[in-house]
């Protein structure tokens, strides 16, 4: 079947739809993607990615048009295609029991790669990945990062013309990231076509060519810079620290169509096309030194989907009362230590956290962040060391510290099979509020988060954004004092992610002290304070221009990107001279 | 507060869960049916085939006899003793009569005849029974025939509680105490490790929610559930004809002993496992041997004594005494209050251990 | 079909089960567990009985009558009861499972050649106890003192294949039949939707390997430990239990091999057809675990059974194979006489695997 065509194109669909009983998950796409490309196909949770990427694989049929792959039907030849392809599925696709060296082979032996070829690839992938020394360990020991290097290995043994990557760095931590990123490229070049879905803007830039999905329904294909060009005119940047007022305009100004706060300004995007108008010009310049900026993905994507709904009620206006701490710190926590046998996941930990403060806690996959969240709640007796919570000693008093915290897991931990608001009676009942407070506790929390009008769906069947809210608002509904947030934005797509950032710095002025872990650098901007973790050890707390200037040579300009790795770079350093 | 907002979700939860309801439906009602009306110990119908090698109207009038009734079925009659034992070897019948060549002959001229009788000992149960049935029917026949055969000590057999032996009435009431142990495990084993696995019971560690709380709220729902599920298997036992003789009440209360007892084994496994698949295996681990060791299938007296001694540890054991008790023999508490003890004690022990391996596992 | 890439599924399914520390310790440990406690506790045979006398003849020969009757494995004398008020509350509370009561005036009417009669009553809540105190004692009595209960016709009986009337030689075969329906099954079931949960499968989808070739990869490690299963149930049934063995080894093997195919064949189907692991479970309990005791005829006849659930029970492939392998380990048949049975079984097994393989088409929806 090789026409001129599927010489020139690997993957062409016309009119490629595909429902699940009444629910379309996809409609009309055309879509070609040319050989040697790195093609991304970006989009919020629910716009049909999966399903998009599970049609080019041939592992899913579509109801409507057709799709060549390779220059073979999907649906006659699915054989032919999956022959050739390479496909990681969003989860991780790897056998726990078998070591690293035996899911290499299993992936290699299945699609019938000779011996003396899967030993010089194998040589050559493992080299690539770093797991050379990780070998003979089994798969379910391996970190976040080294799971995912794994996968990625596993389906490019038979070194295929076509990689389909679904989520391919989710849950990844920067570290890892760019491993996998330099893997990518090397096979590139090789002449490698590379298809693949992420949730990270910046990651979505460095494709070749970019799909916007939403809703089932393709919005644009074009590469990343003509994509943010068409955004360019509506952005602008304001040096301020003045949050009520620009909170007031953004109520106040219909043509804001979406604002986000950095660290010491704020960047709004004004409804297409148009230049701020004079009154609101001149309240923004009162403000602080205001201009245009340059636009990014983000931005681009606003302007696709049209205006997104987080402009109306704003929290405020919904009888927010601040959460009350009695002068003390909200956090206190000396000398904590972990260990797990003879592993040590933390070592020596002591930090303060005050009232009303967002810290950010950073690091690679397995550094310690989440068995941190783990004892600060409760969930993990120390080995060692003393943590008061809002002036409770969490060893003497447990029972009067869990009144007083929220937790949200990475997870997004909700039984799925209770619906919203039974999900939320459920917790409001667990905090002991009796019925009539129980019913102001959930209406209030609605109108925080923003989930009003789903009372009747199920939990599981909420989009991963849905889910993300309502786990906030059931770890929030008693107003603690203090709240813990585990990655909690990891899979979440990135206006939902701006929109929850704006709910914690919400919550964060009233009072409450949170402790966020994350993967994504750009959320370090919206943090007062950063944790650097690595390792179990904590190895650097300061505000980002702390940190910035606390190195040898200041990086006082540097993006968080380039900040972070430096730090990560000193401390494994430091950990190389120690032993 | 917590504890009834802990409840109101067990319960819909455990409404809408529709895999588990059918199931606990299906063990109920379609189970106890199928083997009320299949299985017995009341052997009929046994295969039996006759090598007459006789061949006259008194050898013909003994086989009638023996095979009138509804405890044989003639399969037939095989030509010579070689065909006998292939029949028996096949599985073609399981026992062959042999009427010797001059039978007719020798009860004329009074001598004693001698009948064999070739069985199939692979499945003794019913060979032994075989044996016994033909006995029976010989001395009937005799009897007809104005012989003399009555033994010097004549038995007379009274079964009480349960006159006509039919084993359908144990069957319906066993079976209903499997449902009953089956669900009250395997529900509550799998809700608390499906909270594991999908990470809420961090979540609820964190709120002020205590272990004991969390217990209680597991426990009613399939508590409740079990006992209400008694109501129409009662419409089974009643179609059935089993008779209740003793309290409904006191039935039902001592049934919630036991579930207790049966939930308390769930949630210990529940305590110790991480992932579903493990919680499964171990519930099948569990469950076997307290099937066995109830009596059920077998007479615990007839074990080996470790054995006994280990069956005093399934609930089941006790629970059998107590359903058997209450419906054929009428039994009121003062019979029963030993083995409502010992549900209680093994309930109330299977918690505490419950509760300690939760809290080892938070350090 | 490619050799290769069957191998490596082998290869890898194998590894993950040996790893597994529980699924390999059920697999291993609970085949053992039934045998003992089937070896043991079903035992058909009546032990230590617990009877209760109420002798109101009071002479040597009522004496030597309740003698006759303990003085053997069955029964023991659990209590003399005063009068007859006692014979209800002893049975009521379980402390004997059933009752003699001789009369007065035994020992006279036996001297006048007359034929007394004495009553047995008989607790009849354990249907099973019950139907076997019955028969035992009712023959013990009739043997006292006297004519071969038969009268003038002399009964001779022959046991074939068992004559010691055994249960373990009954049970355990029958048992290697149901061992092997009950947990292959739900272990192959388990192993395949596993992968659904955890999502692995979408990696073989989108690879070369064709849907038989993965069946046969899982196909061939299962049905290898279930045959492991089953050797180990045959050994420990014929060292321990004493089980005799008649027939060819070589045939049971053979007969087992495709029976293990076939069983290991329906949980491969079980997995196609659900999508947790939980419905997995029930769905297993209900086609294999059930069955296996109740309609194999390891314990009930099928013989016994309405028409209707006789066609039931042959649904199950159990009770093809308890037919097979009794047959063999007792009667030592051959080929000849079981051919029925093992054609069955290895269409049955045919029909399964392609049902398999066609309900598991590469596509995730």
């Amino acid at each position: 079947m090789g026409t001129q065509d599927s010489d020139k194109w690997i993957i062409e669909a016309e009119g490629v739809g595909r429902c699940f009983g009444h629910h379309e998950a996809l409609s009309r796409i055309d879509l070609q993607i040319g050989r040697g490309e790195i093609f991304g196909i970006l989009g919020p949770d629910g716009a049909g990615k999966t399903t998009l990427m599970q049609l080019l694989a041939a592992i899913l049929d579509p109801t409507a048009g057709r799709c060549r792959v390779l220059g073979f039907d999907t649906v006659r030849d699915a054989a032919q295609v999956t022959a050739r392809i390479g496909y990681m599925s969003q989860g991780f696709t790897l056998y726990d029991r078998l070591s690293v060296d035996e899911n290499l082979a299993f992936s290699a032996r299945i699609r019938s790669v000779p011996d003396a070829l899967f030993q010089q690839r194998r040589k050559a992938l493992l080299q690539m990945a770093g797991l050379e020394s990780a070998c003979r360990r089994e798969a379910r020991v391996l970190s976040g990062g080294m799971r995912k290097k794994l996968s990625l290995c596993t389906n490019l043994i038979h070194e295929p013309s076509l990689l389909l990557l679904d989520e391919l760095s989710l849950g990844v931590d920067p570290v890892s990231r760019r491993d996998l990123w330099r893997m990518l490229r090397t096979f590139r070049a090789q002449g490698t076509t590379i298809v693949l879905t992420t949730p990270y803007m910046d990651e979505a830039s460095y494709c070749d060519r970019l799909a916007f999905l939403h809703q089932g329904q393709l919005l644009a294909v074009d590469s990343p810079d003509a994509l943010k060009e068409r955004a360019r005119g509506q952005v602008y940047e304001v040096v301020t620290a003045r949050q009520e007022e620009v909170q007031q305009l953004t109520g106040e100004y219909r043509e804001i169509v979406s604002g986000q706060w950095l660290a010491d300004r704020f960047r709004l995007q004004l409804a297409s096309g148009k230049a701020p108008s004079e009154p609101l010009r001149h309240k923004l310049e009162a403000l602080g030194a205001f201009g245009p900026a340059a636009p990014d993905l983000e931005n681009t994507f606003v302007q696709l989907t049209a205006p997104p709904t987080d402009t109306g009620s704003t929290p405020e206006q919904t009888g927010f009362e601040s959460v009350q701490v009695d002068g003390t710190d909200a956090i206190t926590a000396r000398g904590i230590s972990v260990r797990f046998g003879n592993f040590s996941a933390l070592k020596n930990l002591s930090f303060r956290v005050a009232a009303g403060e967002v810290i950010g806690w950073l690091g690679p996959n397995g550094a310690g962040k989440t068995t941190l969240i783990r004892v600060l709640c409760g969930l993990q007796r120390p080995s060692a060391g003393e943590v008061h919570i809002a002036g409770v000693a969490l060893r003497s008093a447990p029972m009067a510290v869990r009144a007083r915290i929220g937790y949200m897991s990475q997870h997004f931990s909700l039984y799925p099979d209770l619906s919203v608001i039974e999900n939320l009676v459920f917790f409001a009942g667990l905090y002991g509020l009796s019925r009539h407070k129980r019913r102001d506790a959930v209406h209030w929390v609605k109108t925080v988060v923003g989930i009003e009008g789903i009372d009747g769906r199920q939990a599981g069947d909420l989009s991963g954004a849905l889910r993300q809210r309502l786990a906030l608002a059931c770890a929030i509904m008693h107003r603690p004092a203090v709240l813990f947030l585990d990655e909690p934005t990891s899979g979440v797509d990135p206006l939902a992610r701006r929109r929850f950032w704006q709910l914690i710095q919400l919550l964060a002025r009233a009072g409450m002290a949170v402790l966020v872990s994350t993967h994504y650098l750009e959320e370090a901007y919206y943090c007062h304070r950063l944790g650097l973790m690595n390792n179990g050890r904590l190895i650097a707390l300061g505000t980002l221009g702390e940190l910035r200037s606390a190195l040898e040579t200041p990086l006082h300009t540097a993006d968080m990107e380039t900040l972070f790795m430096t730090y990560m770079a000193r401390a494994s350093a430091d950990e190389g001279a120690i032993t | 507060m917590r504890l009834s907002s802990l409840l109101i979700k067990e319960l819909i939860q455990f409404f809408r869960d529709r895999v588990i309801l059918l199931l606990i439906l299906w063990l109920y009602t379609v189970e106890v049916v199928i083997c009320a009306y299949a299985l017995g110990l009341d052997l009929r119908h046994l295969p039996l085939a006759v090598l007459d090698q006789d061949r006259n109207a008194a050898s013909r009038l003994l086989v009638d006899s023996l095979t009138s009734s509804e405890s044989f079925r003639l399969t037939g009659f095989p030509q010579d003793m070689q065909q006998a034992e292939q029949w028996l070897q096949s599985g073609r019948t399981r026992a062959v009569l042999v009427i010797p060549p001059d039978y007719a002959a020798d009860l004329v001229r009074d001598e004693e005849p001698t009948l064999q009788l070739l069985l199939d000992g692979s499945d003794a149960n019913t060979a032994a029974t075989v044996r016994n049935y033909i006995m029976r029917g010989l001395i009937f026949y005799q009897a007809g025939l104005g012989l003399d055969v009555t033994p010097s000590v004549q038995p007379v057999i009274r079964i009480w509680y349960n006159p006509d032996l039919t084993y359908t009435r144990f069957m319906v009431l066993s079976m209903i105490a499997l449902a009953a142990l089956m669900v009250g495990v395997i529900h509550p084993a799998a809700t608390i490790v499906r909270e594991k696995e999908f990470g809420t019971i961090d979540q609820l560690q964190v709120t002020p929610v205590r272990i004991s709380e969390l217990f209680i709220a597991k426990t009613v729902p399939t508590l409740l559930m079990g006992t209400l599920s008694v109501f129409p298997s009662l419409l089974i036992v009643w179609w059935f004809d089993v008779p209740l003789r003793g309290s409904l009440l006191l039935f039902v209360l001592l049934t919630a002993l036991f579930l207790l007892s049966a939930i308390g084994i769930g949630v210990l496994i529940a305590a110790a496992c991480r992932t579903l698949q493990q919680a499964l295996l171990l519930s099948f681990f569990g469950l076997f041997p307290m099937m066995f060791l109830s009596g059920t299938l077998a007479p615990i007296a007839s074990m080996p004594s470790a054995l006994q001694y280990l069956s005093l540890l399934s609930p089941l054991r006790y629970y059998m005494d107590v359903i058997l008790g209450i419906f054929l023999k009428g039994n009121g508490i003062a019979d029963l209050w030993l083995q409502a003890l010992a549900l209680a004690g093994i309930g109330l022990a299977l918690y505490a251990i419950a509760a300690a391996v939760f809290h080892r596992q938070r350090t | 079909m490619n050799p290769h890439r069957i191998s490596a599924v082998i290869g890898k399914e194998s590894r993950e089960i040996l790893r597994d520390p529980i699924t390999l310790g059920v697999a291993i440990l609970m085949p053992l567990v039934m045998l003992f406690l089937f070896g043991y506790a079903i035992s058909l045979d009546l032990r230590k009985a617990a009877l209760g006398v109420l002798d109101e003849d009071r002479t040597p020969a009522s004496r030597a009558l309740i003698e006759h009757l303990t003085s053997n494995e069955s029964f023991y004398l659990g209590r003399f009861l005063n009068s007859a008020r006692e014979i209800e509350t002893v049975l009521q509370r379980n402390q004997v499972d059933l009752v003699l009561v001789i009369p007065s005036g035994l020992q006279e009417s036996l001297l006048r050649q007359e034929h007394p009669d004495v009553q047995i009553l008989v607790d009849g809540t354990y249907s099973t106890t019950a139907l076997l105190a019955a028969g035992y004692a009712e023959n013990l009595v009739s043997s006292y003192a006297a004519a071969p209960p038969e009268g003038r016709l002399r009964l001779e009986t022959r046991i074939w294949y068992n004559p010691s009337l055994a249960s373990a030689n009954y049970v355990v075969p029958g048992l290697y039949a149901v061992i092997l329906l009950a947990f292959p099954p739900l272990l192959t079931a388990l192993g395949v939707v596993r992968e659904k949960e955890t999502g692995t499968i979408q990696s073989i989808f989108a690879s070369p390997l064709t849907s038989s070739e993965f069946i046969i990869g899982k196909l061939v490690p299962y049905s290898l430990i279930a045959l492991l299963q089953m050797l180990m149930v045959v050994a420990v049934g014929y060292l321990w239990f004493g089980v005799p063995f008649r027939g060819s080894f070589a045939f049971l093997v053979a007969a087992g091999l495709i029976y293990v195919f076939c069983t290991v064949g329906i949980g491969l189907l079980v997995s196609t057809l659900t999508r947790t692991q939980l419905s997995a479970m029930l769905l297993a309990l209900i086609v294999t675990l059930m069955p296996s005791f109740l309609f194999s005829g390891l314990l009930f006849p099928i013989f016994t059974m309405p028409a209707l659930l006789q066609l039931y029970s042959g649904i199950f492939p159990g009770r093809y194979f308890v037919e097979i392998s009794r047959g063999i380990v007792l009667k030592g048949i051959g080929i000849d006489i079981a051919l029925t049975q093992v054609t069955v079984l290895a269409v049955y097994t045919l029909a399964v695997f392609f049902l398999a393989s066609w309900r598991l088409r590469k596509k995730v929806a």
